[in-house]
């Protein structure tokens, strides 16, 4: 019997066909073009720059505007429907509670009992709550969890790969798209790493299951190896970027790019003059009271 | 010495990475696990030491359940070499780095420098005791990390690729090691991707893929014809010396000497 | 087309010098198999003839290095990575982990060279093709096997053109399909007509692929000849290198008086041709 192995069918001899030309065709322009991050919805599709305007116009305008109609007039006009549009109404509502609920819960305990005021409303201990720390506590509220879903917004239909691309389109220096991701790629080998030099000493006998002196004892033949093969990776991952040519200067010519458009372009300078004025009336003094 | 018994193993990923392995190791027996990258190997030798607890079936050592023992108790058992040694390695010295696991048993004074002189004896460090492990090649920090596992003098002895990355010469000398433990009554078990490494050096042979066991035998049995088809569905190649002998229909011949022998008997 | 005179090279902080005295010529066309055993200075050259050592690693390069009879001292890397690509051993640590999809990934190399786009994808097409993993192009990169992660950093490294295509132990970290395929995509590398310069223990691999194999120890040249006679030499054993399984096998088989069958070559060819 010869040896066979399960996959030899290996046909086509063929030389492969190249593509010639300088010119992309239009079959090659729509792969490219499929290659961009996946977008649902319309909002989705917005370009990053439009996205990242919104939400920090919404940002700043929370903290400027004064009270608890300001805060919530942008969240009921501008955040809620968005996130609505982009289908991501509740799980943007749960991460803007993971977020805020934990900051917002201190900081109400703090203001409620410690904020100056003169109508108490109840006795706890030595504390006195009084109104005005409540209603302090809840314009804080407000604000964060404001923010926490505009912010939330932007980074959960903004995919970080389309935000860098359109940066790099806009001017930004290929080496810093890089830099960001480098980075990013760097600690999830960290970890790996460090769980298997972990594994290791256990095998020798390492007891990080016993008592705490002895898991502390255990920490030192764990941080050589560590540092040693995170540097070593990291050499070794910057050099096999170097015959990439990520280090050469000047620009490049992306496979793929985000779209934009004269009207999103409006509304970025409409988004720009709108918190222009609030900062204004803010300051002139010209704010509407109940703002 | 060693029982697994319808072993499973679920990654938090959900990757069931073992699907059910019954597999009886005995005392002193060497043993080569072989498959391709995910079959389960090295997931499989990590049950043995505790490093990982099965998700379904047991796992016993010497007659007893490895269940509530902790890694640091079972390691006196069973001993694991790493294949990166760099992913080991943390002392300024050799002496040192090999002193670790022994220390780690409860092993003092004359009775630790007996067991870590030993082992470098063995693994021809004996000559650089004193050298910085960063200051020795490759090749030998594996034999380090080898060593220091040995120092342990633990009745069994898991062996994660020992000789990936080595040259002819360490490759020779961990043949070595391994014949003189299974002369010296310890079990050896070893994963390797080195076919003819296996074919020479073992004297059992497990095949996995995909998380089970598909073939179990000595390395004339799994290297055997009737073997191919089982061998092929896991992309697994025999040593060329079992496809010639194959081919002039010698039976099977999986190592060189073998394939002499059968070459001469035929002539004979 | 690459040419080391003379070259001595010592890594930063260290006195001795891992590479002494090299005089080495590498041809277009030439296939060159880089055989030693472990710290002969087998990586070490090739971060040398890559460019890398030096000017990205430091240490101090004595000799000259000349690609196309030019010298390459003081030229920075991206400007020789169209000449000379790289593969390493270690399929994780390249990827860039910045792109989504294999066919970006593969891209990218000539993407960071400033090529326009339709280049870029013409280069890419045909890198796929050659190395016959289209079938991986809208994949995730950080979702593929060691083979299939190696075979995807060969062709972002082919979709550069580089004249010479170096390959540092490529299959070390692989298990043995993966060797398989990394193999197989080394022959079709060859045919694209590219030099290749690899640096592999495992001499299988080099068999029947390689024109010629150089013989590194001690940071020396010590065997440099045409592959068929060099991979049946003395010379390999005496340095520690295995040879190729077919060499071993006649080998033992003539020590023991008998002839050897003609079947061995025919099934160590069927291996090479796969």
């Amino acid at each position: 019997m010869a040896w066979r192995r399960a996959d030899q069918i290996d046909s086509a001899t063929a030389p492969p066909a190249r593509t010639g030309g300088a010119s992309l065709s239009p079959a090659d322009a729509t792969y490219l073009a499929s290659l961009a991050p996946p977008a649902p919805t319309t909002y989705h599709r917005l370009n990053p720059l439009t996205k990242a305007a919104a939400a920090t116009v919404a940002t700043l305008a929370a903290f400027i505007l004064g009270g608890y109609i300001g805060p919530l007039t942008i969240l009921v006009v501008g955040v809620l429907p968005a996130a609505f549009a982009a289908g991501i109404l509740l799980k943007l509502g749960r991460f803007a509670l993971l977020i805020s609920l934990p900051v917002a819960v201190s900081v109400a305990l703090v203001s409620v009992f410690t904020r100056a005021g003169e109508t108490v409303l109840f006795v706890i201990g030595p504390f006195d709550a009084t109104l005005e720390g409540v209603d302090f506590a809840g314009q804080i509220m407000v604000r964060l969890i404001v923010v926490a879903m505009a912010l939330g917004l932007f980074g959960l239909t903004t995919d970080p790969r389309a935000l860098v691309v359109d940066l790099e389109h806009r001017g930004m220096p290929p080496r810093v798209a890089f830099a960001a991701a480098a980075t990013l790629e760097t600690i999830p080998a960290m970890i790996d790493r460090a769980t298997t030099i972990q594994a290791a000493q256990r095998a020798r006998g390492l007891d990080t299951e016993g008592s705490l002196r002895a898991r502390l004892r255990g920490v030192m033949p764990l941080i050589g190896p560590v540092i040693l093969s995170s540097l070593t990776e990291v050499e070794e991952r910057s050099l096999a970027l170097e015959v990439r040519a990520f280090g050469r200067p000047g620009r490049r010519d992306l496979l793929w790019s985000l779209p934009d458009s004269s009207r999103q372009r409006f509304v970025r300078w409409l988004l720009l003059v709108v918190l222009v004025a609030v900062i204004a009336a803010r300051v002139t003094g010209s704010m509407p009271a109940f703002l | 010495m060693i029982d697994l018994r319808e072993l499973a193993f679920v990654y938090p990923d959900g990757t069931r990475a073992i699907d059910g392995v019954d597999l009886s190791i005995g005392r002193g027996e060497v043993v080569a696990i072989i498959g391709q990258n995910g079959s389960g190997k090295s997931t499989l030798v990590k049950h043995l030491n505790g490093l990982l607890r099965p998700t379904e079936g047991a796992v016993l050592l010497e007659g007893e359940p490895t269940l509530g023992r902790r890694v640091a108790n079972l390691a006196a058992r069973v001993g694991l070499v790493f294949q990166d040694p760099d992913r080991q390695i943390f002392a300024g010295r050799v002496r040192a780095e090999v002193s670790f696991g022994p220390r780690n048993l409860g092993l003092r004074g004359p009775e630790l420098d007996a067991a870590v002189d030993e082992a470098l004896l063995a693994v021809g460090l004996a000559d650089a005791a004193g050298a910085n492990p960063y200051d020795l090649g490759y090749s030998r920090r594996k034999l380090l990390a080898l060593a220091s596992v040995l120092a342990m003098g633990t009745p069994v002895i898991v062996l994660d690729e020992p000789t990936t990355g080595q040259d002819s010469a360490g490759i020779t000398r961990i043949q070595g090691i391994v014949a003189s433990l299974a002369s010296a009554g310890r079990t050896v078990i070893a994963i390797s991707h080195d076919m003819r490494f296996v074919a020479e050096t073992f004297r059992r042979v497990v095949v996995m893929r995909a998380g089970r066991v598909v073939l179990d035998g000595s390395p004339a049995e799994v290297f055997g014809e009737d073997s191919w088809p089982a061998l092929a569905s896991t992309y697994l190649e025999p040593p060329l010396a079992a496809r010639v002998g194959a081919r002039l229909g010698l039976g099977s011949t999986p190592t060189e000497a073998s394939l002499v022998e059968a070459l001469v008997a035929a002539r004979g | 087309m690459l040419e080391l005179r003379g070259v001595a090279y010592r890594y930063p902080g260290y006195a001795r010098s891992v590479l002494q005295d090299l005089d080495i010529a590498i041809d277009r066309h030439e296939i060159v198999g880089l055989v030693g055993p472990n710290e002969a200075g087998k990586s070490t050259l090739c971060l040398v003839a890559a460019g890398l050592a030096p000017a990205s690693i430091g240490g101090t390069l004595t000799g000259s290095v000349l690609m196309d009879g030019k010298p390459i001292a003081g030229l920075p890397v991206h400007e020789l990575a169209a000449w000379v690509g790289l593969v390493f051993q270690d399929p994780n640590t390249q990827r860039s982990g910045v792109t989504g999809t294999v066919f970006e990934e593969v891209a990218l190399g000539s993407v960071n060279l400033g090529r326009p786009v339709a280049e870029t994808v013409a280069r890419t097409r045909s890198s796929l093709a050659t190395l016959r993993i289209e079938h991986l192009a809208d994949r995730d990169p950080m979702r593929l096997s060691g083979g299939q992660a190696q075979l995807v950093a060969i062709a972002s490294i082919l979709a550069m053109e580089p004249r010479l295509f170096i390959l540092d132990e490529p299959t070390a970290q692989l298990d043995p399909e993966g060797t398989r395929l990394v193999g197989q995509a080394l022959r079709r590398l060859a045919a694209t007509g590219t030099a290749l310069l690899i640096a592999e223990h495992k001499t299988d691999l080099l068999d029947g692929l390689c024109t010629r194999i150089i013989a590194l120890d001690g940071g020396r040249v010590v065997l440099d000849g045409p592959a068929d006679t060099a991979l049946e030499s003395d010379g390999l054993t005496g340095i520690g290198i295995q040879p190729p399984a077919r060499v071993r096998l006649a080998r033992a088989i003539k020590a023991s008086g008998l002839r050897v069958p003609d079947e061995l070559e025919q099934v160590a060819a069927g291996d090479r041709s796969a």
